[in-house]
């Protein structure tokens, strides 16, 4: 897997008259996982949109190196993986269907079993995969974002609040997951919840 | 991203409801209201061409637009945005929204037909309009439906902007349909045809480059 760089200064984002970010840098690089804190509306989600590119700053610049060349930003979506609150898979699919949608989509030949190795890996039961996602639980359908976001093996990975509507067993099964990507992958993970904050390396306190 | 939307379709129903149910109620309606025998016969093709396309459209309207909505409303927008290219999701829609205008061709001609006992002399010439003309209704649609996805109020913005756009479309449909019902020759319905063709071209030509501009931004 190639390995990728983000680096990102005097971020800014405003929404009309208001603003959300102000002057945010940092670097993501392979093997160092960055923990974005802060209070509620100070822009951990908005700066993960940032990285992702599915939003554009307001201000300030975001540089994407994969290896030594630069990777132009419509190409950014084939090495990032992303799961958040706000990012939702196909309730009327199942969590195998999706998963294959979503592989499909990135050119990646998963065999069923692969991806029901990926599912199983992230806490759903076999027998759970084949029926609609509308039917699941919030807990479920958070693994399900969980399992589109990697099923790519993606050398950058943004989490935004991972555990959340997971229990115990969920929280150690993302915990697990930021193991396996930590040690070739960027990784950033937005999150106020303490045993999250534990997976960082570096840490960005926004809204201070 | 097409064979995703048709399986989706197929368990949800929205817009094949939508479309389906609006287009047969409207024909139901004009079937009874004016029937067959109302109309002069001089005026039959003028006037039963105009009314199958505005059946067809308003049908249409119904349906098309939520191609890129549904994907706001239900937040898969974003996933989607980050697993695939703008160009496959544009291709895939505009590729479902013309398989659900085929479909509803297929369903709503041959019974308006029936029902206006509309006389086609060019059925091969009112087959090819119908084609160019369902490429052309659903790339129309499918770029107005994503320019206003992120919108609110959606539904009167997509009207706003389609029915501009589409208006120099029906009329050269209209015109087409009428020579079809009139003369079996090709040469009688090429201009309609060619004029289509042409707004068809244009419209998906431009959506290649304007989309990933809409779709990222």
């Amino acid at each position: 897997m190639s390995t990728v760089r983000i680096t990102f200064s005097a971020l800014g984002k405003r929404f009309g008259a208001h603003s959300v970010l102000k002057g945010v840098s940092g670097e993501l690089r392979p093997g160092c996982a960055m923990v974005i804190t802060g209070p509620n509306g100070s822009g951990k989600s908005t700066l993960l949109n940032l990285l992702a590119g599915v939003m554009r700053p307001s201000s300030g610049a975001i540089d994407y190196r994969q290896g030594e060349t630069p990777l132009p930003r419509h190409l950014w979506h084939t090495v990032v993986g992303m799961a958040s609150s706000d990012m939702a898979v196909y309730e009327e699919l199942s969590a195998l269907e999706n998963l294959h949608f979503f592989a499909r989509l990135r050119g990646l030949g998963r065999s069923p079993g692969e991806l029901e190795r990926l599912l199983c890996e992230l806490g759903l039961e076999a027998r759970d995969l084949r029926r609609p996602v509308s039917t699941y639980s919030s807990g479920m359908k958070q693994r399900v974002k969980l399992a589109q976001a990697v099923v790519h093996e993606p050398p950058v990975l943004l989490l935004d609040e991972p555990s959340s509507n997971l229990d115990e067993r969920g929280h150690e099964t993302a915990a697990s997951l930021v193991k396996r990507f930590r040690p070739h992958a960027a990784l950033a993970v937005a999150t106020n919840d303490p045993r999250e904050m534990a997976w960082g390396d570096e840490r960005i306190h926004l809204g201070q | 991203m097409f064979a995703k939307e048709v399986r989706s379709e197929l368990r949800a129903r929205v817009a094949v409801n939508a479309i389906g149910l609006f287009g047969l109620t409207t024909l139901v309606a004009v079937a009874y209201q004016i029937g067959p025998y109302q109309i002069h016969e001089q005026d039959r093709p003028h006037l039963l061409a105009a009314l199958l396309w505005i059946i067809l459209f308003f049908a249409a309207l119904s349906g098309l637009q939520r191609v890129f909505v549904k994907e706001e409303d239900a937040h898969t927008a974003k996933t989607l945005r980050l697993a695939a290219s703008p160009l496959a999701v544009w291709g895939g829609k505009l590729a479902f929204n013309v398989a659900l205008l085929a479909a509803l061709e297929t369903f709503l001609v041959p019974l308006y037909c029936i029902l206006m006992r509309m006389m086609v002399q060019g059925i091969l010439p009112l087959i090819a309009l119908l084609a160019v003309g369902c490429l052309a209704m659903a790339a129309t649609a499918t770029m107005v439906a994503a320019i206003i996805a992120r919108a609110a109020g959606s539904g009167t913005l997509f009207a706003i902007l389609a029915v501009p756009l589409m208006l120099p479309l029906l009329v050269m449909l209209i015109q087409g349909t009428r020579m079809a019902m009139t003369s079996p020759a090709w040469g009688d319905i090429l201009p309609a045809l060619q004029g289509v063709g042409a707004l068809a071209g244009v419209t998906v030509v431009t959506s290649i480059y304007l989309f990933p501009v809409v779709w990222h931004d």
